[in-house]
C-alpha cells in the first residue's frame, strides 16, 4: 500500500486519450486492452433474490434514474470527446509508432526487472549519467547530469568524459522517472536510442528520447554518495517549475527573475488552491519531502501518478463510516488472524472481503468513497470508527485512486451522496478565495462522478477530539410514519426502530445466495392509537440484502428473543419500502449529532399491536388473526416425543427395555417424554370470510386447542377441535392466493416481550 | 527561418531551468531544416521526438495538420492571425505572435494549470508550417479585424 503506487482500472488523461484516438486501428495489436474504464462494475448488482413480489415492486426503487447532464460538476475527461484519426495520416502513423514504443519499452523493463542486475557488457552507445538536480517542467523530467561515460564500440568506456564530466541536460518523461525511482545521485544508464540536441546559445547539450532508462545502484565503496545523502523516499517527490505566463506571452525583461531565484523555491502553487495560509501549505526545503497540503480532491486526483502525488495532502470531512463488500482483485487477506466465526448474515469467506469504507467531501462539494485495508473484526465495528471519525475534517496523504465512477451505474453510492445534498454550509467555488466570496450553488446538482480511492488508515490523520465540521451532513431521521408516506422516489432515510420480528431463517441456510432476509419494524409514530384508522400499517417490513454488512454485536441482537432497538443509518426508503443495502449501517447506539425532531426514539406506551388480516393484508408481513377451527390439516398433523430432559427431538427405541425411549444425548432412558406437535387448522375469519385461512400453528397454541379434546389413548377427536374460537394469533403472512380460491397462508409467530 | 516558425521571440537561456523547454520547441522537427516541403513522413525518429517533448497534444495535432485544418489569415496591413477547426469542428482564433489560443484547453492546462506549453491548436499551426500544410488566405483589414473581434452575441 505505502510502497510505489499502482493504479489499476485507472487511465490517466494520457492513455485515455490516445485511446480514443485509436478507435479504428483493429490491426493494432499492441495497443493494451487492459486500459479500459470500467465504471461500477458489479457494485450495484447484488439487489437480493425477487423472491416475492413485494421484492420486485421493491427494486423499482434500485431502478437507474435518468440522466441529468447539464448543470452538474465534470471532470476534464467527460468532455473528451472521440474522434478518429485520418488514414495514413501523420498522426495515425505516430500513433502506431508510439505504440509500438510502449511495447518496446515494457518488453525492454521486464527483461531488467531488477534494478540490481549487473550491466550486462558494454553494449554500444550506452550514455551513463548521474543525476546532480532535476525538476519538473509541464510533461516531462529535466535532470541537470554529469555524464560518466558513454559506453564504446569495444566495451571500455570513454576516458576524456569520465575525466571531464560534461554536464548534460537529460529530459525524462514522468512516466519513466516515476519508473526509475530516480533522485538526484543516482546514475542512471541511458540506452539507445537517446538523441543529443544541442541548443542555440546554449552550451550544455540536451538529451532526449530517455524511454530505455535503467537505473544502476553500485555497491558502497563506490565514490557514490552514501545513503545518509539522499533523502530516504519512496519514490521521487520533484519541484514542479511551471512556466511563467509572461513567458508563454512573450513578454521581456522577466528572464532575470526567473534566473537569480533557486530553483527548488520555484514550486508552483497554481494547482493547489489552499489559500488561507499560503506559507504553511507548503513545507520546501532543499531536498527535504516537499509536503503539500490541499483542500480539493481533484487536485490530488490530478496530481496522482505524478512525483506529486504521493506528498500531496487532502483535507476532507468524513461524512460516513461503513463497510463495504469489496470487489474482486481489491481483496484484503487476514495476517494470520483467524476471521471470527460467527458472522452472518455474510459467509466467512466474505470476511475478508470486506473493507472498511470513508465517504469523504471537500470543501468543493466533491465526494470521494476511500476504501482503507481494515478488516471487519468484532472488536472494532462500525460504531467505534463512526465515532472516531464521522463529521471530522481530516487529511489523508498517500491515496491511491481504484477507479472512477459514474451516477448510472452506482446507484447505491450516489443515492447516498444525494442524500447529502444541497450541503449544509457553503461550498466554495473553484478559483475563488476564502472570504466574502464564498457562496453556496444554490440550484447546482450533485456531483455525477465519484472517485474511489484507496488509502492506509496509517495516512488518515483525524484529530478525534476535534468539533464537529460544519460540513458534516448528520443522518437526516425520519418516523416511519413519514417513510411510509415518502414518494417514489428512493432516497437514503435513517430511522429508530423497534426491530418486532426478524425472519432471519436465511442466515442458517448454508446456501451462501440465500442471504437476504427480513425484519419487522415499528415505532411511535405507527403504534400510536390515533393513527390506527387512518391506513397506515402498525409495522412495516425491511429487507435487508446481503450487500448489506451487519455488525455482529448488531447481528447478536437481532437473533436474541428479548426486543431491541435498532438503529438503520442510510437505509433507502421509498414508496413505503425499505431496503438496508450496501453502505446502510444498522446501529444499536444513538450515533453523532442527528438531525430533525425524531433523533430520539419514543417509548412505545403498550405492548407492540400487530394489523387484523382483512383484505388488505399483503404477504410477507405480519398480522393479528382471529377466528373458528373450521377445519384440519390431517395430512400434515403428526407428534413426535422428545427428551423431556436435554429437548433432543432424535429420540431411539431403548437398546433393553423396548417400552421406553431412550435419548443418546442424555445416555437415559426417556421416562416421561414430551410430545411436540405439528398442527394447521383452517380458520374462518370474520375478517375475510371469503377467504380460506391456513394457520400453521406454535406449540403453546396447539396445546391449549387440544387441552379439552384428549383421549384416554393420547390421541384427538377432530370434532372436539372444530368450532373451537383460536386467537388473537400473531403471524407472519406466508402466501396469499386469490385463484382459483382465495386462500391465505399463515404461520404463527412471537413477538418479543415487551 | 527558426524564429519565424515558432513565432515568438526567445529570450536566450541563461542557467538551468526554466527555457530548456522552449528551446527544445525551437530545435524541434517542426523548425528542423529538413523539415518543410520534403513531409515529415521521412522523419520518423522526428516524429518520435516530438513526442517526446510535447506529449499527448502531438497526435491530435498532427491530425489536424493532416485534416489541413490550419489557414493563415494575411491582410494588406501585414497582421496575421491563424484559425484552426478544432475537432469538434469549432473555430479557434489563435495569435501566433503572441503565442494564444481561443480554446478552453489552452485556458485550462496552459493557462491554469501550466502543465502544457501549447495547446494542439497552436501546435498544429507550427507543424503546418513546418510542413507547408498550412492554407494561406488573404483577406482585407476589415475581415481581419472582424475576425479579432468577434461581434459578441
Amino acid at each position: 500500500m505505502a510502497g510505489k503506487s499502482h493504479i489499476s482500472e485507472y487511465l490517466s488523461d494520457d492513455e485515455n486519450l490516445e485511446e480514443s484516438n485509436v478507435e479504428t486501428e483493429a490491426t493494432n495489436l499492441e495497443f493494451p486492452k487492459k486500459f479500459q474504464f470500467c465504471f461500477g462494475v458489479g457494485f450495484e448488482t447484488d439487489t437480493g433474490r425477487s423472491a416475492t413480489d413485494w421484492l420486485k415492486s421493491a427494486q423499482t426503487l434500485l431502478q437507474t434514474p435518468k440522466k441529468k447532464i447539464e448543470k452538474s460538476l465534470k471532470t476534464p475527461e467527460d468532455s473528451a470527446k472521440k474522434r478518429k484519426l485520418l488514414r495514413g495520416g501523420l498522426a495515425e502513423r505516430l500513433n502506431r509508432l508510439q505504440n509500438r514504443k510502449r511495447s518496446a519499452v515494457n518488453f525492454w523493463r521486464h527483461q531488467r526487472t531488477s534494478h540490481y542486475e549487473t550491466l550486462s557488457g558494454g553494449k554500444l552507445g550506452v550514455l551513463i549519467v548521474k543525476i546532480l538536480e532535476m525538476h519538473e517542467e509541464c510533461t516531462l523530467c529535466i535532470a541537470i547530469c554529469h555524464q560518466l561515460g558513454q559506453i564504446c564500440a569495444d566495451g571500455s568506456i570513454t576516458k576524456e568524459i569520465v575525466e571531464i564530466q560534461p554536464r548534460l541536460k537529460v529530459l525524462f518523461a514522468k512516466e519513466t522517472i516515476a519508473h526509475l525511482e530516480a533522485v538526484p545521485q543516482d546514475i542512471i544508464y541511458i540506452h539507445p536510442p537517446w538523441q543529443k540536441l544541442f541548443l542555440q546559445n546554449e552550451n550544455i547539450p540536451v538529451i532526449l528520447n530517455t524511454y530505455f532508462s535503467q537505473k544502476v545502484i553500485l555497491k558502497e565503496s563506490t565514490d557514490i554518495s552514501t545513503d545518509m545523502d539522499r533523502p530516504h523516499l519512496q519514490e521521487p517527490l520533484l519541484a514542479k517549475r511551471n512556466v511563467s505566463l509572461a513567458w508563454i506571452f512573450n513578454l521581456s525583461d522577466i528572464k532575470d527573475n526567473w534566473s537569480s531565484t533557486p530553483a527548488v523555491n520555484q514550486v508552483s502553487c497554481s494547482s493547489m488552491k489552499t489559500s488561507k495560509n499560503t506559507e504553511n501549505c507548503f513545507n520546501i526545503e532543499p531536498n527535504v519531502l516537499v509536503t503539500s497540503l490541499s483542500d480539493s480532491l481533484l487536485d490530488v486526483v490530478e496530481v496522482q501518478g505524478t512525483a506529486e502525488g504521493t506528498a500531496i495532502q487532502v483535507q476532507v470531512v468524513i461524512q460516513r463510516v461503513y463497510y463495504l463488500v469489496a470487489e474482486d482483485g481489491f481483496k484484503c487477506h487476514p495476517h494470520g488472524n483467524n476471521p471470527p466465526q460467527n458472522m452472518a448474515p455474510l459467509s466467512k469467506s466474505d470476511l475478508q472481503n470486506l473493507r472498511l469504507c470513508l465517504l469523504v467531501q471537500d470543501i468543493y462539494g466533491i465526494f470521494s468513497e476511500i476504501q482503507l485495508p481494515v478488516l471487519f473484526s468484532s472488536s472494532q465495528v462500525t460504531e467505534q470508527y463512526s465515532k472516531k471519525w464521522e463529521g471530522k475534517y481530516c487529511h489523508i496523504s498517500g491515496l491511491k485512486i481504484l477507479r472512477r465512477v459514474t451516477r448510472g451505474r452506482t446507484l447505491g453510492l450516489f443515492s447516498l451522496i444525494d442524500s447529502l445534498w444541497p450541503p449544509l454550509s457553503p461550498l466554495q467555488v473553484p478559483g475563488k478565495r476564502q472570504g466574502n466570496e464564498m457562496q453556496v450553488i444554490a440550484n447546482q446538482l450533485p456531483p455525477s462522478f465519484c472517485y474511489i480511492l484507496a488509502a492506509h488508515p496509517d495516512y488518515i490523520d483525524a484529530d478525534e477530539k476535534e468539533q464537529i465540521s460544519n460540513l458534516y451532513f448528520p443522518p437526516a431521521v425520519h418516523s416511519l410514519k413519514e417513510i411510509y408516506k415518502m414518494g417514489d422516489l428512493p432516497q437514503r432515510c435513517s430511522f429508530w426502530a423497534y426491530v418486532v420480528y426478524r425472519r432471519l431463517q436465511g442466515i442458517v441456510s448454508t446456501s451462501p445466495d440465500w442471504r437476504q432476509f427480513w425484519l419487522f419494524v415499528t415505532d411511535f409514530s405507527l403504534q400510536r392509537e390515533s393513527e390506527f384508522s387512518s391506513g397506515t400499517p402498525k409495522t412495516l417490513p425491511v429487507s435487508v440484502a446481503s450487500s448489506c454488512v451487519i455488525d455482529v454485536e448488531v447481528m447478536d441482537a437481532l437473533k436474541s428473543p428479548s426486543p431491541c432497538v435498532v438503529f438503520f443509518k442510510d437505509a433507502m426508503c421509498g414508496n413505503g419500502k425499505i431496503i438496508c443495502i450496501e453502505r446502510t449501517v444498522l446501529l444499536l447506539q444513538k450515533p453523532l449529532l442527528c438531525t430533525a425532531a425524531g433523533s430520539d426514539i419514543t417509548e412505545l406506551t403498550g405492548p407492540v399491536k400487530l394489523d387484523d388480516l382483512d383484505s388488505t393484508t399483503q404477504i410477507n408481513s405480519i398480522c393479528t388473526v382471529r377466528g373458528t377451527v373450521v377445519g384440519l390439516n390431517e395430512r400434515t398433523a403428526f407428534s413426535w416425543p422428545t427428551c423431556n430432559r436435554c429437548g433432543n427431538e432424535k429420540v431411539e427405541q431403548h437398546p433393553q427395555d423396548k417400552g421406553l425411549l431412550y435419548c443418546s444425548h442424555c445416555c437415559e432412558a426417556i421416562t416421561s417424554p414430551v410430545f411436540k406437535m405439528h398442527l394447521e387448522v383452517y380458520l374462518n375469519c370474520q375478517s375475510q370470510p371469503k377467504s380460506t385461512v391456513k394457520v400453521k400453528l406454535l406449540q403453546k397454541s396447539i396445546s391449549s386447542l387440544l387441552e379439552s379434546s384428549s383421549m384416554d389413548d393420547g390421541s384427538y377427536e377432530v370434532t372436539s377441535v372444530l368450532r373451537k374460537e383460536v386467537g388473537f394469533l400473531n403471524c407472519y403472512v406466508q402466501s396469499v392466493t386469490s385463484h382459483p380460491s382465495s386462500c391465505i397462508g399463515l404461520e404463527e409467530i412471537v413477538l418479543p416481550d415487551a | 527561418m527558426k524564429r519565424q516558425v515558432l513565432a515568438c521571440k526567445c529570450p536566450c537561456s541563461g542557467g538551468p531551468g526554466i527555457l530548456e523547454l522552449s528551446e527544445i520547441i525551437r530545435c524541434s522537427p517542426a523548425s528542423h531544416p529538413c523539415a518543410p516541403r520534403r513531409g515529415l513522413s521521412a522523419h520518423l525518429p522526428l516524429l518520435s521526438r516530438l513526442r517526446f517533448v510535447f506529449g499527448t497534444s502531438v497526435v491530435p495535432a498532427l491530425d489536424l495538420v493532416d485534416r489541413q485544418s490550419v489557414t493563415r489569415f494575411v491582410s494588406p496591413s501585414g497582421r496575421t492571425v491563424y484559425q484552426v477547426v478544432g475537432s469538434s469542428g469549432k473555430l479557434y482564433t489563435c495569435y501566433a505572435s503572441c503565442h494564444f489560443c481561443s480554446c478552453p484547453a489552452f485556458t485550462f492546462s496552459v493557462l491554469r494549470k501550466g502543465d502544457n506549453l501549447v495547446c494542439k491548436h497552436l501546435l498544429a499551426i507550427y507543424l503546418s508550417r513546418a510542413t507547408g500544410a498550412c492554407q494561406e488566405q488573404s483577406v482585407s483589414n476589415q475581415q481581419l479585424t472582424a475576425l479579432l473581434l468577434p461581434e459578441e452575441k
